[in-house]
């Protein structure tokens, strides 16, 4: 009983290593970027314009804000970017990634 | 070919319903709506009512979707994540389902139209919000706040709302988008081979050309159905995971 136990255990972590994920390909990952950018933007925009709406100032809050949604926007690429990353990293080696190489130079 | 390749996204009613001024029409959309849902209801539930312990095909699939999302929840947001199963399952069901329901000629694409990622996107986002707050309180806000000065952080507040308000934005235009895109590539090559066959000569020989590279996209339609699904259901999950774990950026 023990020994099926075990070899259950054993059939798990080796389904674990290469778990069926959907590959990402570059059209996939220019689609995320852009599309990530692009509604970073527009809700900048929209908020800026609600805000100019309701202070009746009209261009200016929608220029502020059309320009931090746009750095938003790059924000939440670099996140994304971070992710893909890391989830390419783990699918080539099978394993977690190992932990980051610490900066060795001297400065 | 006289159909635009825009028209098969167009919203057409079948049965004209008006309640208190209120157009309810029952539209293309409805229907492909209500078949996409009861496909997915039978494909869960029939292979299960007389299940096996070894599985027949229909049950292994059905077993298989099951055991993705489940797997996918817990490796992104924990087994606290597994409470929203219910909620993720069947958005991910759905779209896939549509996805793939709208690969079928003639058919129509319930994704493609931006009123129904936008509602998906809604229900997730909500679905977030609320669950930070009951979680954290208004701790939950912390999560537009560095661990920074204050010059630094002030502005940094403004841009991590800035980009917590682009997520419902840019999920539901990524699913709308590749599904809109996709579908209109297809028609507009089926154009091109009408139009080549059309002329006559050698060059409706070309109109091989076109019809290859639609063998070819339609391959791509199948993976992007899948894809997007996955990625809808995964950004879902990674969303969820920072209300439930103030997942601290860095």
């Amino acid at each position: 009983m023990r020994a099926l136990g075990e070899r259950i255990n054993e059939v798990r972590q080796r389904e674990e290593s290469h778990k069926v994920r959907p590959p990402y390909t570059p059209l996939g990952i220019a689609g995320r970027f852009g599309t990530e950018i692009l509604g970073a933007v527009i809700a900048g925009a929209a908020i800026g314009w609600g805000l100019d709406w309701v202070f009746g100032t009209r261009p200016v809050f929608i220029l502020v804000m059309f320009m931090f949604g746009a750095a938003a926007g790059i924000l939440n690429v670099f996140r994304a970017a971070k992710e893909i990353n890391e989830r390419m990293m783990k699918d080539q080696a099978g394993k977690p990634m190992p932990p980051a190489v610490a900066d060795d130079e001297d400065d | 070919m006289a159909a635009s390749p825009m028209e098969q996204f167009e919203v057409v009613p079948l049965i004209p319903l008006h309640l208190g001024g209120v157009d309810i029409s029952f539209t293309n959309q409805a229907l492909w709506m209500c078949i996409v849902v009861v496909a997915t209801s039978l494909f869960m539930t029939l292979p299960l009512m007389r299940a096996r312990l070894v599985p027949t095909r229909m049950q292994s699939m059905a077993e298989l979707s099951y055991q993705f999302v489940a797997d996918m929840l817990n490796m992104t947001s924990g087994s606290d994540g597994l409470k929203f199963f219910p909620l993720i399952f069947t958005v991910f069901m759905f779209i896939l389902m549509s996805n793939f329901f709208g690969l079928i000629p003639g058919s129509f694409t319930v994704t493609s139209q931006i009123a129904v990622t936008f509602a998906l996107t809604a229900l997730v986002i909500l679905t977030v919000i609320v669950t930070g707050f009951a979680r954290h309180g208004f701790g939950f806000l912390k999560l537009f706040v560095l661990d920074a000065p204050i010059y630094i952080a002030a502005p940094m507040a403004l841009l991590e709302f800035l980009a917590f308000c682009a997520r419902p934005i840019s999920l539901s235009l990524r699913l709308f988008a590749n599904m809109l895109a996709g579908h209109t590539m297809l028609v507009v090559m089926a154009g091109f081979v009408v139009a080549l066959i059309g002329t006559g000569g050698v060059l409706s020989a070309l109109s091989i050309a076109p019809m290859l590279l639609i063998i070819g996209l339609g391959a791509l339609e199948i993976l992007v159905a899948f894809l997007q699904a996955y990625v809808f259901a995964i950004l879902s999950c990674i969303y969820l995971n920072e209300a439930l774990h103030l997942h601290e950026h860095h």
